[in-house]
């Protein structure tokens, strides 16, 4: 399957934020000798160098619908990354301390888009339900954006811009989960670092009520109705430019101490 | 150029795209540090930061799935997710005081950060 390699490799190399990085034991494909590498975990893939200093990953693990477990190892601090699927692998990784493998195992139970969306959205809830408070909800809606000073954004960092939404929300991409679950049930991990429902799921947040496409981005309130799609737009081009803005201020600072 | 009609899936920060008629995709592109553009009508492009004149191009059905997926796509990086959430954080937190990852437990992990990042 062709996949732009280029871009992964620009994504494993570049300046954004690394969730987790360090070096752990990987134990081989066909031989069980165990190899070090220099891994780096950002967002959803977890990529390895053969040194801390290569300018190019050797591999990418891809982390969705997977299972971390802790396992037992003559080498000792070992802990193994589980897909569902017959064809899977199952990566066995060693850390060096019982720190750094706690450490890994929490950033990689993590580490799912999946899990990152389930948070997301009880945030943007939250935030909604604060803004659409009776009294005092819709007044803030109307604030001038004046106070928000977005710097222009770089292009060689970010061409992206974050999009207002439109009142009635479009198809997201939170229709379709990477579908790789393991169909057998699998028995709860004791350790408790690798926690699963039934469904060998990490265990996620409280969820947030379920959000359909079709259902008013306003909420059910009394208060909420009162808003109009306009005012949702520009509400939520005002966090765009924060955003960006906060953005912008984070580069900043991740060049200044080099 | 010509066109081909693929059958494309996004699914996380992926966009798979299969012959019509398969049920393995054919390729993948991952949606990291990428620009969403809109062409010429019912035609959008995704191009990447570390070249930015190879254009992927895709032509829709109609404007409007076109809109669509410009869109989807624009928001399905796990970049655009991570700014997403520090910025609610940060929101909630200015509002109330409080810091709303504390409940997740998560509050400390350096990706959902404002300020220094460990690397």
């Amino acid at each position: 399957m062709k996949l732009n390699e280029r871009s992964l490799v620009f994504y494993a190399t570049c300046d954004s934020p690394a969730d987790n990085a360090g070096f752990l034991y990987k134990r081989g494909e066909r031989h069980t000798a165990y190899h070090r590498r220099w891994f780096v975990l950002k967002g959803n893939m977890l990529f390895y160098f053969e040194e801390r200093e290569s300018r190019e990953p050797v591999g990418v693990i891809v982390l969705e619908g997977c299972n971390v477990e802790l396992c037992d190892s003559a080498e000792g601090f070992a802990f193994a990354i589980r897909f569902g699927g017959a064809k899977s692998r199952t990566y066995v990784l060693a850390a060096e301390s019982q720190a750094a493998m706690e450490s890994w195992v929490k950033s990689l139970s993590r580490a799912s888009f999946n899990y990152m969306r389930l948070v997301v959205r009880e945030l943007e809830k939250q935030l909604e339900e604060m803004r659409c408070a009776p009294a005092d909800g819709c007044r803030g809606c109307q604030e001038s954006p004046s106070s928000w000073k977005p710097k222009p954004s770089r292009p060689e960092q970010s061409p992206e811009q974050l999009p207002a939404l439109p009142a009635v929300l479009p198809k997201e991409n939170g229709c379709a989960v990477w579908n790789n679950a393991p169909g057998v049930d699998r028995a709860p991990d004791s350790s408790g670092c690798g926690r699963h429902n039934g469904e060998g799921n990490p265990r996620p947040p409280p969820l947030p009520p379920r959000r359909r496409a079709s259902s008013s981005e306003a909420g059910s309130t009394g208060a909420a109705a009162a808003e109009s799609p306009s005012t949702f737009c520009r509400l939520h081009e005002r966090y765009s430019q924060e955003v960006a803005r906060l953005r912008q201020d984070w580069l900043e600072r991740q060049r200044g101490p080099r | 150029t010509v066109l081909k009609k693929r059958l494309v899936k996004l699914v996380v920060n992926f966009l798979f795209y299969f012959r019509t008629d398969e049920a393995e995709p054919i390729g993948a592109l991952l949606l990291e540090h990428c620009r969403i553009t809109k062409e010429e009508e019912n035609v959008f492009s995704i191009s990447f930061i570390e070249e930015p004149e190879r254009k992927y191009c895709f032509e829709c059905d109609s404007e409007q799935q076109c809109q669509e997926w410009i869109e989807a796509l624009k928001r399905a990086s796990y970049e655009f997710m991570r700014r997403s959430l520090i910025f609610y954080r940060n929101e909630i937190q200015k509002m109330t005081g409080k810091d709303p990852l504390e409940q997740y437990g998560i509050s400390e992990e350096a990706r959902f950060q404002l300020g220094t990042h460990k690397q």
